[in-house]
């Protein structure tokens, strides 16, 4: 019973505390994407995560941006071009719009996602090659965010006095449906990264359902709580997110 | 055995100049040094029987190559992000696309909680 009481406490402590105190304007995350396999590291691509000030007549929305760009070396293999964006509340960080660009090796996609939270639904429209266009319109939970809009928000939870092991559960709307996902905080650890030595907060990412952790992140133990590693799993060995540089950061 | 050694020298060291010319060279190293020593076990058991067969020396040369094609690109190719031309475009349309889409939404956020947020503009 007590540890149940704890639990909700935790949950309602959480909901409270997820207001943005973390992810500012103008801030910019350049990541060096590679392979790791049996400690040999390739360098696959470049990723960027960009937050910028959108004004509209009406207000002022945060806009997240992910960009994915292969290396020139992998350009004549597999050229990815990848754009995620959406268009977020600056404060609780709720998605309205979201766009998702890809040209992986010469697939291509383009989804839209249009969040009308009043009547929990959101307006969907999907592009591929040779102007194939399919419209939906998906219903959705209270809380569903898209995969951009929940990345960040993992940053805007305060984790300084959590026990390791406490998780929050998520949902994601990811290709027109909704993924739960799971990101359970592991515990403090000081690693180094090209930003110095940083004491970071480790967390894991996974699905819900199966319990299995797909990737482990770690975040700056600091008001600004960037993630300055990642490892994710993948068939054969493991890939890396390490970051290279971080500028126009709120704190 | 020393057939059996011989060709694994010779696949590993196929895959070695394989995976050195492209662009996940780095992983040449793997079966370069496999290659290596299949081809020492090889050698030393031809040397023994007194007839040392040319294939082996091949295994080797090519093993060489591919570790000397590994070190050069590691030392001298650079990793840049080019031809973003197309993907900068897509951003602008996206961006201009977006601006007309969000003017039309009824979106609700009230102002005074934007306040303590900096602008960095």
């Amino acid at each position: 019973m007590i540890r149940i009481s704890f639990l909700l406490l935790f949950l309602v402590s959480i909901s409270l505390n997820a207001q943005n105190n973390a992810i500012g304007f103008g801030e910019k995350l350049t990541y060096t994407a590679s392979y790791n396999m049996s400690g040999i590291l390739t360098d696959l691509a470049e990723v960027t995560m960009e937050t910028s000030a959108v004004k509209t007549s009406k207000t002022t929305l945060l806009r997240l941006k992910c960009k994915a760009t292969t290396y020139s070396k992998w350009d004549n293999f597999f050229k990815i071009r990848d754009l995620y964006e959406s268009y977020v509340n600056p404060k609780t960080l709720k998605p309205y719009l979201y766009n998702r660009d890809i040209n992986e090796g010469g697939y291509y996609k383009n989804m839209k996602y249009t969040f009308s939270h009043k009547t929990k639904t959101v307006k969907t429209v999907q592009r591929k090659k040779s102007n194939w266009v399919q419209k939906k319109t998906v219903p959705i939970g209270a809380d569903t965010k898209d995969i951009i809009s929940t990345l960040y928000t993992i940053r805007t939870f305060d984790l300084t006095n959590l026990s390791s092991g406490t998780s929050k559960d998520f949902t994601i709307l990811f290709d027109r449906e909704e993924i739960k996902a799971k990101v359970t905080y592991l515990g403090k650890e000081t690693i180094s990264t090209a930003l110095g030595t940083k004491t970071c907060y480790k967390i894991s990412l996974g699905s819900t359902n199966s319990n299995t952790v797909n990737g482990t992140l770690w975040l700056t133990a600091d008001e600004n709580k960037i993630p300055v590693y990642g490892k994710f799993k993948i068939p054969v060995g493991t890939g890396e997110l390490k970051i290279k540089s971080a500028s126009g950061l709120k704190n | 055995m020393k057939k059996l050694f011989t060709i694994l020298a010779l696949i590993a060291s196929i895959f070695a100049i394989i995976f050195s010319v492209l662009p996940l060279s780095n992983l040449a190293i793997i079966p370069a040094i496999g290659a290596l020593a299949f081809g020492i076990i090889a050698f030393y058991l031809s040397k023994k029987e007194g007839n040392v067969k040319k294939i082996i020396q091949f295994t080797f040369i090519l093993t060489f190559i591919a570790l000397a094609i590994t070190t050069y690109k590691s030392i001298f190719t650079k990793t840049e992000v080019t031809n973003t031309d197309a993907i900068e475009a897509i951003e602008d349309k996206l961006e201009a696309e977006s601006m007309q889409e969000l003017e039309d939404l009824d979106i609700e956020i009230d102002e005074s909680e934007l306040e303590d947020i900096p602008f960095d503009e």
